[in-house]
């Protein structure tokens, strides 16, 4: 099967990591081989897939070594069930510039040939504040973005300038990336998964998954575990295999259609 | 935000700011500048100075050091590279360190004055010069000039002249400023700093003692205003340009200094005179004016020239081009009289 690129996005907090651990464990499941790159300089993407272990990062050993003196081996980490880890860090908070450290994590990673295997689920930083965090999204990396969102308008406010990324970067010649769907990452809010599907209706997609909100997933965490590893039998276990196997059969990739902000808050008031 | 936009009116679509603030401190003898960000915006200015030179009939090397920014620099942040940098140069015989920013620090948001005020054995002066803020090679001299003009001491105002803003990079550099003080003494004035050309640290300390300042031209206005306020000393907004500009000056800086310029008047009168006289040969031909027609002073003075010639001045392309050019002083027109001469007779 050809290699299937995927990146999640979505607002800062709304359980991107959570979710993007838990399906990378959930597809290496199903016998894929799964590398997970975390694109975020909290570089704790992939923690619960390693045990709690925050691993180096590509930008922390490029920093040390010079890029010459990093190879694949270093950087690239094997969690829960083989799933291939790889964390892009990036400066400390308050310096320097984090989207230029995505894309020179990118380019060491295409010369390293690291990015391979069936899935490569690409976790992305809250929002796409610069070209840097676009880097996912462009040619030959993921071409089918997910958005992840709970029904509080803030988030879908953050899910719906996603759109906006999405679509101008579709439009260009070379632009592959399609918005793949959107994940509903609960709150507990009434109502919340009919508004999600909503929206999800309005800018183009659909509701590929709806994960209610469960307490395993604290103590999954605490637990240094994804919840597919720590309570293998929950109903929750069960909602992240159902976005997994989702997740691979989807074909319904679309240029997304993002709302003006007085749609947005007038759809969310209509299911208060 | 900055948003000034980029000039578009200028020929030379209004250079860089780093160069322009490089074409002040490099004439500071025994100072370096650090130039903050990557290698190639100290090279290619390296290049330039260092051509530069050899064109004016010097061997000068200017003194630059890159804090040598890679991509990880930019990733993590630039300050631990200026640190070290200036922590390098701060230790070689040298009276202080200019540092200079680029376009790519200012864009990441290095903070450059902590990191220079962060104590060193010499003084460390930042100028902020990252060019896409829409600042032009104009506004990297001025802002240079501001910034070395802090130095300066309190003073009371003494009997020389000083020249503020010489265009270093410009190839008269030196026959322009022989051509000032040659006036300047017919008033029985003296030359005093060359703010800056070629001068020590410390020289800047005597920059408000000076009488009068003249500024070399008006785009220096606001260097001009900020030393006059802060030391009381008169300035002059431009050198003397083209043959009437020439007179007027003499009488502009006599006035100012309180002083009678009628000698140097005569003087200056009978000069202008013997020039003419020198190309009576290339009176009453045709030519087409090529070069810096679209500065008024240049062209104003260019006019003067021919019609005092009897020259005509054709818009027929095919004429000999007469090159028109900043024209100091009545030296400056005799240059250019001899450029015309070759060219009428080519």
């Amino acid at each position: 099967m050809a290699m299937k690129q995927i990146a999640l996005y979505g607002k800062g907090g709304i359980g991107k990591s959570t979710t993007s651990a838990n399906l990378s464990a959930a597809l290496s499941e199903r016998n894929l081989d799964i590398l997970q790159i975390g694109c975020d300089p909290k570089r704790d993407s992939t923690r619960m897939l390693m045990h709690g272990r925050f691993i180096p990062t590509v930008m922390d050993l490029v920093r040390e070594r010079g890029d010459t003196g990093v190879t694949l081996a270093d950087v690239e980490f094997r969690g829960y069930n083989g799933v291939r880890c790889v964390e892009a860090g990036g400066p400390e908070p308050g310096v320097g510039c984090a989207g230029r450290g995505i894309i020179a994590t990118f380019q060491l990673l295409e010369k390293f040939g690291a990015l391979n295997g069936d899935v490569i689920v690409y976790d992305v930083l809250g929002d796409v504040v610069c070209g840097g965090f676009a880097m996912p999204m462009r040619e030959g990396y993921a071409q089918e973005i997910y958005l992840v969102t709970s029904g509080e308008l803030m988030s879908l406010y953050a899910a719906n300038n996603i759109c906006k990324a999405i679509k101008r970067l579709a439009s260009r010649s070379t632009g592959k990336c399609r918005l793949a769907g959107v994940i509903c990452n609960a709150k507990g809010q009434p109502k919340e998964e009919e508004l999600v599907g909503e929206f999800a209706l309005r800018v183009n997609s659909s509701l590929i998954e709806y994960i209610p909100r469960d307490r395993v997933v604290q103590l999954a965490e605490l637990n240094r575990k994804t919840v597919i590893e720590y309570d293998p039998a929950s109903p929750q276990a069960a909602r992240y295999r159902s976005l997994a196997k989702r997740v691979m059969e989807n074909t319904r990739l679309t240029i997304p259609t993002p709302l003006e902000i007085d749609e947005l808050e007038t759809l969310a008031y209509s299911f208060i | 935000m900055n948003l000034k936009p980029s000039p578009t009116h200028s020929s030379r679509a209004g250079g860089c700011t780093l160069t322009g603030a490089l074409s002040v401190t490099t004439q500071v003898r025994d100072a370096v500048t650090v130039i903050h960000g990557p290698k190639g915006c100290a090279h290619h200015n390296f290049s330039l100075f260092h051509a530069t030179s050899l064109d004016n009939g010097r061997v000068a090397v200017p003194d630059l050091v890159s804090s040598s920014l890679t991509e990880s620099d930019i990733v993590f942040g630039g300050e631990e590279a200026l640190f070290r940098t200036l922590q390098a140069v701060s230790e070689r015989d040298i009276s202080a360190i200019f540092v200079l920013s680029t376009c790519v620090v200012d864009t990441i948001g290095d903070d450059v004055d902590a990191v220079c005020n962060r104590g060193y054995p010499v003084p460390v002066l930042h100028i902020p010069t990252a060019g896409f803020l829409g600042g032009t090679f104009q506004d990297g001299v001025n802002k240079a000039l501001m910034a070395l003009s802090r130095q300066a001491r309190p003073s009371v105002a003494g009997s020389t002249v000083n020249l503020v803003g010489e265009k270093n990079l410009e190839y008269e550099v030196d026959e322009n400023y022989a051509e000032v003080t040659r006036l300047l003494s017919h008033l029985g004035l003296t030359a005093g700093l060359r703010f800056v050309h070629d001068i020590g640290f410390d020289d800047i300390e005597t920059l408000g003692s000076a009488r009068l300042n003249i500024l070399r031209d008006r785009s220096l206005l606001p260097v001009g205003e900020y030393l006059k306020d802060r030391f009381g000393t008169p300035y002059i907004p431009a050198f003397p340009a083209g043959l009437s500009g020439t007179l007027d000056f003499i009488g502009t800086v006599a006035t100012a200094c309180g002083i009678d310029g009628s000698r140097a008047l005569e003087i200056e009168r009978a000069l202008q005179a013997e020039v003419l006289a020198d190309f009576a040969d290339i009176g009453e031909s045709e030519g087409f004016f090529s070069g810096l027609v679209t500065d008024p002073e240049s062209a104003g003075a260019a006019y003067e020239t021919a019609t005092a010639l009897h020259i005509q001045i054709t818009s027929d392309a095919e004429a000999p081009h007469l090159p028109v050019q900043p024209v100091v002083g009545t030296g400056g027109v005799r240059r250019l009289l001899h450029r015309w001469r070759r060219s009428l007779h080519a």
